[in-house]
């Protein structure tokens, strides 16, 4: 751990983030209008702590976690990444950044250069990144490779002669490499069976507490995040819907989406199973391309009023820093 | 978690080597080019026969006085020309092959990866290239800066880059989205690496393809060219002959059909070499 910054303080924060692609339409000088893929994020983590963005495809949950590490441009925003700004600089400094935050992508199947060996997917940030020796990568990958589990034989195969399970091994060893401070897990195991999902995310624990690591954690599945986080973030079509720590998310939901979700995640426990009613969203998320000014939930939340459809709600603390975007939670 | 078998790791180029090997046609075609390539390198030497020289009497068949392919309207040894016309053939082939890839990959990887304003430049050249009528533009390259080796060389790589070029584009595009190109860019890997070293090896197959058939319709388009009489007149090629005994071929026909024979092997081997490097060099082809 680096000691330039305070105890406490947050290694990741991020302040009105907003992503917008533009859509071309009719050749050279056609309109120019924009896709709001995330729009005015905010939220902060704290060293060692893992938190979760989830909602459903098409969120910008994806989107938020490439512009945080400038594999996608943000328009908007501030990122800071132990007290350092991310959005806006090149060169070096953006080198610097990069070794500090590193990314575990969705599809071990796509992520893996399939013309390189395991072991130089892995020191291709040690070579790009650091001034490591050539005997100190050899050292860092064997070490890498023994952390993750595989085996140090399997160093000089393909990604095609690897399992997805262990594909996303070599994926995780790639992120550790530069030893950084924040790791960004898009969807880890959502590619994976589930009998390898529960090997990876206790690989992805046992790694947060070995190298002190800040994750943050994108998924669609709560399930998986209720294993893994201290904090959530809900969105919804580009926005925070809801955001707090894991305890009161799940035992006491506020926003109707929310609520919506936690109902739809599979319990095997028979008592809460019958507590529980499945709440069904009826419809499809709008068209981003053409915003609605009120509450963008509001077409299908089953409790919307004309306030909902008026205005859109502002993330507001709700009491014990639980924040949620919704005019009908008081 | 582990318990699937080991894999011996070994070097990719062995590994292709074996998968090339297993691709019956394109071990044919390998074997049939180097015997071309043996001829072409050694045939002078072994068979010193001067190509220019009158040897016998014109029009003898294949055969006659020990002549095997016998001899053309002026009396010169067609074994003699056919080895010779060899070289000219595959050095053109393949140098204008270099030249139109390394033209039509450094365009079509820019115009890929950069998008914008440099693909929208870079492909409209393309196009520009793309409708001019090849045989003709090159025969204007070739009648202004006269018949060597090199400007026909020159002159037929500056009229085929275009399809690679598009091909290069097509697969940059494609690569340059993949999840893997990300996670290098995300490992601080530079621009200049990025394009030659992460997509580029991935963009390689059709590539590769496009060039072997390019070896081929090169010596096509040499063949044509000097079918024209647009060649040097101090070497022998394929193409010279047959351009030279065009107006006897009714009454010795073996004279023209014995290049064209020529060319349509040698085109027909490289073919089949191509099609199983495609395949040998995809991994994803490879057994497990």
């Amino acid at each position: 751990m680096t000691q330039d910054s305070p105890q406490g303080a947050p290694l990741l924060q991020v302040e009105n983030l907003g992503v917008r692609f533009a859509i071309k339409r009719g050749g050279l000088f056609g309109e120019k209008r924009y896709l709001y893929a995330v729009d005015d994020v905010s939220f902060s983590l704290k060293r060692g702590e893992t938190l979760a963005i989830v909602g459903e495809s098409g969120s910008g949950k994806t989107t938020t976690a490439l512009a945080i590490a400038r594999l996608v441009d943000a328009y908007t925003g501030r990122v800071r990444v132990a007290e350092q700004d991310v959005l806006g600089i090149e060169g070096e400094d953006l080198r610097q950044i990069r070794r500090k935050v590193q990314f575990i992508f969705q599809d071990p199947y796509s992520s893996l250069n399939p013309r390189q060996r395991a072991e130089d997917i892995v020191r291709e940030p040690l070579q790009s990144l650091t001034e490591t020796s050539s005997e100190d990568q050899q050292k860092i990958i064997d070490r890498l490779f023994a952390s993750v589990g595989l085996r140090p034989e399997q160093k000089r195969l393909f990604p095609h002669q690897f399992s997805g399970g262990q594909r996303q091994r070599i994926g995780i060893a790639r992120a550790l490499a530069t030893q950084p401070e924040l790791i960004i897990c898009d969807e880890p195991v959502s590619a994976l069976d589930v009998a390898v999902q529960a090997q990876i995310l206790n690989l992805l624990r046992d790694l947060q507490a070995e190298f002190g690591l800040t994750y943050l954690f994108i998924s669609h599945d709560l399930g998986v995040v209720q294993h893994m986080c201290d904090s959530i973030a809900v969105m919804y079509m580009g926005r925070v819907v809801e955001y707090t720590d894991r305890r009161s998310l799940f035992n006491d939901p506020k926003h109707p989406y929310t609520t919506a979700l936690l109902s739809a995640v599979p319990s095997i426990d028979k008592k809460r199973r019958a507590e529980m009613k499945r709440i069904s969203i009826h419809g499809d998320p709008p068209d981003p391309l053409a915003p609605q000014k009120g509450c963008h939930f509001a077409n299908r939340c089953p409790m919307a009023t004309d306030t909902c459809q008026q205005s859109q709600p502002a993330l507001t603390d709700k009491g014990n820093g639980h924040m949620v975007a919704c005019h009908l939670v008081t | 978690m582990t318990d699937e078998p080991i894999q011996k790791a070994r070097s990719p180029f062995i590994e292709a080597w074996e998968m090339f090997a297993r691709n019956r046609s394109a071990v044919a075609g390998l074997i049939i080019l180097v015997l071309i390539s043996l001829g072409a390198v050694f045939g002078p030497a072994l068979y010193p026969t001067d190509p220019f020289d009158m040897v016998w009497a014109p029009f003898s068949p294949p055969g006659d006085a020990g002549f095997i392919f016998g001899t053309d309207y002026l009396g010169r040894d067609l074994l003699a020309m056919i080895i010779n016309g060899a070289r000219v053939s595959l050095i053109i082939g393949l140098a204008a092959a270099v030249v139109s890839i390394v033209i039509g990959v450094t365009i079509g990887a820019l115009a890929g990866f950069y998008r914008g304003i440099i693909e929208e430049i870079l492909m409209r050249i393309t196009e520009f290239f793309q409708v001019l009528p090849t045989l003709l533009f090159s025969m204007v390259i070739v009648a202004l800066f006269g018949a060597s080796l090199p400007m026909i060389t020159l002159a037929i790589g500056i009229v085929s880059w275009t399809a690679v070029a598009r091909i290069t584009r097509a697969e940059f595009l494609r690569i340059r989205e993949l999840e893997y190109v990300m996670a290098s860019r995300a490992s601080g890997t530079k621009n200049a690496k990025l394009m030659f070293r992460i997509i580029l090896p991935n963009a390689l197959p059709p590539i590769i393809v496009q060039s072997a058939l390019m070896v081929g319709s090169a010596i096509l388009f040499e063949a044509g060219l000097s079918f024209l009489g647009l060649t040097d007149p101090n070497v022998v090629s394929w193409g010279q002959i047959i351009g030279s005994n065009r107006q006897y071929i009714l009454d010795a026909s073996y004279t023209v059909t014995i290049p064209g024979l020529a060319i349509f092997v040698t085109v027909l081997a490289i073919s089949l070499v191509g099609d199983g490097l495609n395949d040998a060099l995809n991994p994803k082809l490879r057994s497990r």
